[in-house]
């Protein structure tokens, strides 16, 4: 008999949960899923692009006559580039969009935290921006319809019985959670590529390998900002004795994480500003902005963060469903 | 519960109450199962089988009262991992993997060697014969099929602790007859308890068995001193002479009770090593033909079934008290 350890356990509880997903078809049924809204959404955004670039090539409809044309003077140096890049043909027309003067850049730049921030946001593809943040908008809704029902549904049919005999129940749950992780790590991958093959159909003089850095500069930060997600669905599903209840329980502890976040910020400069600093550093939402910095060490932070606040809310769940009959 | 470490227990329980809610569950229930033994478990609906089962796998926790299994204490799935398997009732086994994988899955958990997993997969399938099924999904198994599976599962390695819940429920009778066969054959290699309402099944497999009623322990203990097979002889006479007066003569010191209406003669004697049941019946049956007598059934004790039937009510007190060296092995009311 070998000496089985909680990590072996772990790594076969969320080999079979995987094994079991993709037999079921339910893993291709998220896939499925999550591609046709991430499909939609990005075709709607490429079209959006599209009608810019058109735009861009014609200058007038975007930035109106250049002042020295009004003035009848020569264009002096720093509008130089901005202008060219505008009219030549063959110019990138991100590049146009984005331009020094660019009324896009000004509105990013005014609704970052710091012109370094917009700047490197804007550097980077429009397409994997996109990608990155209707993610961080559709990853949560997701993982809760979807990871919640992964230990209730062996509650429900009392299937965990037969594993319960052979493992602990801290294994049992961390290789769910493990199992549902590695499929939204699949999942948002696989979407990225949509996005990016959407892309390139639609859009003139697409960067493939530029939108494919950005997408795999944004995909671990994704990764990293499910992990939380995927600790709540697990706390509502460790402690529900049906799917639904879990559901029911999931969504609802994420609406409440947004209206905690949201009281946070509606009490800034109050005297509650501890309580929602306190509450807000409880969600996962006060560490999204965070992934989007080009350092490194913030990003990591932010991860870490991320990465703890998922494991706070199982080792929560954990503390109810050790002593929990089953 | 016994303390005394010489004596080997598979599972002991002392004193264990569940309630739900406002229903009791279980009432103080004490129970020995001595190792080696096949012991069954019998009672009326609610009587508290399936959660003595629970509270003794882990899965759920008592309210009050201990629990040793393998003289270790309850259930840790570090120290018992392996060495106690179950088939819980109405629980359902993974539904999209092959048979084969699920075995092997469950067998890893367990804690089998790689290399072993293969032939031991291969031996449960042929056990519970489904060998022809090893590359289906669970799902497309009948019911039967499935409990077959789940039997088989709790078989995997080599558990000292096996218990089944109902095993043989929605078997056709020659699965049944081969699962029954199969447990019995474990006899003394490991402990098996068995939960069922089959009393004619549990009375062929057991050697040991406790009743519950409404959480409670009523009677436990050896099956023959339960079923009274070392103490009571019933012989159905024909019609005729039934000559009581030579009898009570011949085996003075014993009890013979006679039922006109079914012409049962029922002798209940003290079992020692120097006076055997077949000794008495020795004896009986002379002085009865002796004296014209005619013999339809001889028979020892009576049915498990019998003793169920007699028990929550009245008829249940009067069972003889388990005399102690039982009720050391086999618990005592609860």
């Amino acid at each position: 008999m070998l000496g089985p350890t909680p990590l072996r356990d772990t790594y076969l509880v969320a080999g079979f949960e995987l094994r079991e997903m993709l037999r079921s078809r339910r893993a291709f049924m998220v896939l499925g899923l999550y591609l046709a809204i991430a499909a939609v959404a990005t075709y709607v955004f490429v079209q959006f692009l599209a009608q810019l670039q058109t735009v861009v090539a014609n200058p007038a409809t975007l930035m109106g006559p250049p002042p020295n044309a009004r003035a009848g003077t020569t264009p002096t140096a720093p509008e130089a580039p901005a202008q060219a890049a505008v009219v030549t043909p063959a110019a990138p027309r991100q590049d146009a969009l984005y331009g020094r003067r660019s009324p896009f850049r000004g509105m990013v730049r005014n609704m970052m935290s710091t012109p370094e921030l917009a700047d490197f946001l804007l550097n980077l593809p429009p397409i994997s921006l996109f990608y990155f943040t209707t993610s961080l908008l559709m990853v949560p809704f997701l993982i809760m319809i979807t990871a919640s029902e992964t230990v209730a549904q062996e509650h429900q049919s009392r299937g965990v019985r037969f594993i319960a005999l052979r493992t602990g129940r801290v294994e049992f749950v961390l290789g769910k959670v493990l199992g549902q992780g590695l499929l939204m790590a699949l999942v948002t991958l696989c979407s990225g590529g949509m996005g990016m093959a959407i892309a390139a159909w639609k859009l003139q003089d697409f960067d493939f390998m530029a939108a494919l850095d950005g997408t795999l500069l944004f995909w671990p930060r994704l990764v990293a900002y499910c992990v939380p997600f995927l600790g709540l669905a697990a706390l509502a599903s460790m402690n529900s004795s049906s799917v639904v209840s879990a559901r029911v329980f999931s969504l609802g502890g994420l609406v409440a994480m947004w209206v905690g976040h949201q009281f946070a910020r509606s009490y800034a400069d109050t005297p509650y500003e501890t309580l929602g600093n306190f509450i807000d550093h409880l969600t996962p939402y006060f560490y999204q902005n965070d992934l989007l910095y080009p350092s490194y060490q913030q990003v990591g932070a932010a991860a870490a963060a991320l990465v703890g606040l998922g494991a706070l809310y199982i080792a929560v769940g954990l503390i109810f469903y050790r002593r929990r009959d089953l | 519960m016994n303390t005394n470490p010489a004596f080997e227990s598979a599972l002991s329980l002392g004193g264990v109450s569940k309630r739900y809610g406002a229903t009791r569950a279980l009432d103080g229930i004490d129970l020995e199962v001595p190792r080696g033994s096949i012991f069954g478990l019998v009672g009326p609906n609610g009587a508290g089988k399936t959660t003595t089962f629970a509270i003794t796998c882990g899965f759920l926790r008592a309210d009050l009262g201990s629990v040793r299994l393998l003289g270790e204490g309850p259930f840790d799935p570090k120290r018992h991992r392996g060495r106690i398997t179950a088939l819980p009732q109405d629980a359902a086994l993974g539904r999209d993997l092959t048979l084969a994988d699920l075995l092997t899955y469950l067998g890893q958990l367990q804690g089998l060697r790689r290399r072993d997993i293969k032939s031991e997969v291969e031996r449960i399938l042929n056990l519970v014969d489904l060998t022809d099924r090893a590359d289906h999904r669970t799902r497309t198994l009948s019911h039967g099929m499935l409990r077959r599976l789940g039997i088989g599962q709790a078989f995997l390695g080599q558990p000292e602790l096996v218990l089944l819940d109902e095993p043989t429920n929605g078997l056709d009778p020659r699965q049944a007859s081969n699962i029954r066969d199969f447990i019995a054959a474990q006899r003394g290699t490991r402990t098996i308890v068995i939960s069922s309402h089959n009393l004619h099944e549990l009375e062929s497999m057991c050697d040991h068995v406790a009743l519950l009623d409404r959480g409670k322990v009523v009677v436990a203990g050896p099956i023959s001193q339960v079923t009274g097979r070392n103490e009571e002889v019933s012989i159905i006479l024909a019609a005729g002479p039934a000559p009581l007066a030579e009898v009570r003569t011949a085996l003075p010191g014993d009890t013979i009770e006679w039922e006109e209406g079914q012409r049962i003669l029922k002798i209940r004697f003290a079992h020692s090593a120097d006076r055997q049941p077949e000794d008495v019946i020795g004896v009986a049956l002379q002085t009865l033909l002796h004296n014209g007598a005619r013999i339809s059934t001889v028979s020892r004790g009576q049915s498990l079934e019998r003793t169920y039937l007699e028990l929550p009510g009245a008829a249940a007190r009067q069972l003889p008290p388990i005399p102690p060296e039982a009720a050391r092995s086999a618990g005592k009311n609860g």
